[in-house]
């Protein structure tokens, strides 16, 4: 981001909250000092994740990009750029399926299948309640348990479509493995 | 007074088979059996034979437990420990010889294998600074601070340590030069980006022994005058994030990080940037921007990373594995290092065995070791009786390594003569079963995926690679295919700026090379030889052994199949949509799949 230092008006400004705004000055502020001045855009990004419903919105990346100094173009095509982020709103819980080599030899594919029917939705797509975001992900590196998945920050190995439901009813009840 | 150890694997993938639960289990029972003060629980890192977990070690015995349970977990306690019987139920057994193995030295997976870089994986908690220290941790830290620079980065070079991320770059070479640019502040980062699929070894050092990497860099700081350094790590691994994180806060408060340290009045400290998805910041000019807060988009070298790296400035990167042999070099010597693998490759490769092989997991052999010892001796050789077809390596950048060339000795510069790389060291193993096409078309797949899309012939070559190579697996290949696909492939290797773009041309190239008869049958003769491109099956229903059950009809979800109950059913071939369930379904073999 440091290619562009020109700060230019937030044209598609929508009103955020002055909570939003504050939350935001200071997120920049503290990835600033943690960082020793070189900021982590990347931290930055997996933090309004967070408090985002796992998304970014254009207002708020908007926003953040008049605090950090660059253009809104500058930023977005840095978000758009990482296959993890991600403008669009998803889910409460984001459903990643190993889709390399050797999840794809041990049976990713019935997995990803699985899925779709289970959740009702394709890939990139989010479930009507809201609950869960199905993507396909690059290595998981737990490839001695494939085919994997991950969900959130919770991997799961030597999956079989009979494992999902319970897998996905722990995850709707807000617990771990 | 402790009297016993129970070392729990807590690797990746040992906690997806319910690590945490089996742990839990074994901490209740020694409670109920109140010998809680006597036996201590250590979670380790990753011990590398992951289709064995959950894995239990018990020491001073070292009786090694695997696929441990919920269930039987407690028998670890209850006769293990209290009534000193071994629970013969958990141990290994030899699928040849059906012997049981009572310690990890009798079993073939471990016996044969050099643990260098992961010599502290499994055996201690990843967690504890100390355990790292008792294992002589810090002390090439110590070591090299009252060395010159120039005596480190001489030892570097005489051991002839290479690159382990896979292009094989003589280690030594590059610190000198990052040590000999001008330019102030300088960077070290190590590239933990391990985005090559199939191959974890990097996330299991970061997971198991994430001190050896921090002492690496700091020596590394020391070596070329830098104070700061930047740990690259990707998304995907939260749980190596966590414990690397961990890992520099004890560091620091220890003083191995930060002010002075150990008094010498060198500063060094790390931070973690994080990656999130992208393949080819794996690339170092890309995962430099990366960390800059940029696209990850490699840039043209020279100038090369060393003379302008981050924010310009002079920056040292290397890959963990690359790392994690430093301090061990430090402590022991170039001659040591040297001591194994072969002359141009000295030292060991940790190699990531997956795919159709018994025994799945990290491995790590000198330099120099055949194909045959590692997919046969210690990865137990091909599961369900099959025949060995070809060895995968170097993930989306590399090629096959086939039959013909088991008993070659495999080093960086063996595996390019035959048109492959070492790569990382993700090594899949592919049954007769494999369609090397299929194969082939499914690294390309990935590759147009991850093409960063700055280069033409990268972003819009592979893409048409990949539509041919899907035509040829659809039946609809046509003469001249495979030239075409090798002039394009030439095109793509020589006007790639990047890393990524100019190998992505070889796993089709590799296999061409080998399997161009797999390649002649799909496009002349409209066949699969392996049966696995669907396009081009044919099923039909043999007449003899049909008994008229319809279990085939019912499933079939296209209604192509016809037949009253106890007369032969007929497949309509007009209709059939290829999927397989009548295959899968039929219990008398009467299905025929050619």
């Amino acid at each position: 981001m440091e290619l562009d230092n020109v700060t230019r008006p937030v044209g598609q400004a929508q009103p955020l909250s002055d909570e939003d705004r504050r939350f935001l000055r200071e997120l920049v502020e503290t990835n600033r000092i943690e960082h020793h001045g070189r900021l982590s855009y990347m931290d930055i990004m997996f933090d309004l994740e967070h408090r985002y419903g796992n998304s970014l919105p254009g207002p708020v990346l908007g926003e953040v990009a008049r605090l950090v100094g660059t253009s809104p173009a500058q930023l977005n095509g840095f978000v758009t750029f990482y296959t993890m982020l991600s403008t669009a709103p998803r889910g409460k819980h984001v459903v990643r399926v190993c889709t390399s080599g050797p999840c794809h030899v041990s049976g990713a594919p019935a997995i990803l299948s699985s899925l779709r029917q289970l959740l009702g939705v394709g890939i990139g797509e989010t479930t009507p309640d809201g609950e869960f975001t199905l993507e396909g992900s690059s290595c998981l590196g737990i490839c001695g348990v494939s085919p994997a998945l991950m969900i959130d920050d919770d991997a799961y190995g030597n999956l079989t479509p009979e494992d999902l439901p319970r897998i996905l009813d722990t995850k709707r009840a807000g617990g771990a493995q | 007074m402790i009297r016993n150890q129970l070392l729990v694997c807590a690797g990746g993938a040992c906690i997806t088979s319910g690590e945490k639960s089996v742990k839990d289990v074994l901490v209740d029972e020694l409670k109920k059996h109140g010998i809680e003060d006597e036996v201590q629980v250590i979670e380790t890192g990753c011990m590398g034979a992951c289709d064995l977990g959950p894995i239990v070690v018990v020491y001073p015995e070292g009786t090694f437990y695997q696929k441990v349970t919920v269930k039987n977990a407690d028998l670890i306690v209850s006769e293990h420990l209290v009534k000193g019987r071994t629970v013969g139920e958990l141990l290994y057994t030899e699928p040849t010889s059906e012997k049981k193995a009572r310690t990890s030295g009798d079993i073939p997976f471990y016996t044969r294998q050099v643990k260098r870089v992961l010599r502290n994986c499994g055996a201690i908690d990843p967690l504890s600074i100390e355990e790292y220290i008792a294992r002589d941790g810090y002390f090439a830290l110590g070591k090299a601070l009252e060395m010159t620079p120039d005596d480190i980065i001489q030892v570097l070079l005489d051991s002839g340590l290479r690159g382990r991320g896979g292009a094989g770059f003589p280690t030594g070479l590059k610190w000198k030069a990052a040590r000999e640019a001008n330019g102030s502040p300088k960077y070290v980062v190590c590239n933990g980006d391990e985005g090559d699929p199939g191959a974890f070894m990097d996330r299991s050092v970061l997971e198991g022994d994430p001190h050896s990497i921090i002492e690496a860099m700091a020596i590394a700081g020391h070596a070329i005058g830098a104070e700061k350094g930047y740990m690259y790590v990707r998304a995907e691994y939260p749980l190596a994030m966590e414990r690397f994180e961990y890992a520099i806060g004890k560091a620091r408060e220890y003083g191995f990080l930060g002010q002075s340290i150990l008094g010498t009045g060198f500063n060094f400290d790390i931070e973690i940037r994080i990656g999130a998805g992208a393949f080819v910041c794996g690339e170092e000019t890309a995962l430099l921007r990366s960390i800059e807060g940029k696209r990850g988009t490699p840039s043209i070298k020279p100038p090369f990373p060393a003379q302008a790296g981050l924010w310009n400035k002079p920056t040292l990167i290397n890959n963990v594995e690359t790392y994690a042999n430093i301090p061990q070099i430090i402590t022991n010597g170039a001659e040591w290092f040297r001591s194994v693998g072969s002359t141009k490759s000295p030292g060991t490769k940790v190699f990531a065995l997956a795919g159709n092989v018994q025994n799945t997991g990290l491995v790590e052999v000198p330099m120099g070791t055949t194909l045959r010892e590692l997919i046969f001796d210690i990865g137990g050789g091909i599961p369900g009786g099959k025949k060995f077809k070809a060895a995968q390596t170097g993930g989306p950048s590399g090629g096959v390594i086939t039959g013909d060339y088991l008993d070659m000795p495999i080093d960086f510069d063996t595996v390019k003569d035959i048109g492959t790389i070492m790569g990382s060291g993700g090594l899949i193993v592919l049954d007769e079963d494999s369609c090397m096409v299929d194969v082939a078309k499914f690294y390309l797949g990935f590759t147009v995926d991850e093409s960063c899309g700055k280069c033409t012939p990268c972003r819009e070559g592979t893409r048409q690679m990949y539509q041919m190579m899907e035509r040829i697996c659809d039946g609809k290949g046509r003469d001249g295919d495979i030239e075409k696909l090798s002039r394009l492939a030439n095109v793509i290797e020589d006007t790639s700026l990047c890393g990524l773009g100019q190998s992505a041309p070889n796993p089709v190239l590799s296999t061409i090379r080998f399997y161009e008869d797999e390649y002649r049958a799909h496009i002349y003769e409209k066949k699969c030889p392996s049966h696995v491109c669907k396009h081009l099956l044919i099923y039909s229903i043999m007449p003899d052994k049909c008994v008229g059950c319809t279990a085939c009809a019912r499933q079939c979800p296209v209604d192509a199949i016809t037949g009253e109950v106890k007369k032969t059913h007929m497949i309509d071939q007009s209709k059939c949509s290829k999927c397989g369930s009548c295959y899968e379904v039929c219990r008398f073999g009467a299905i025929r799949k050619e």
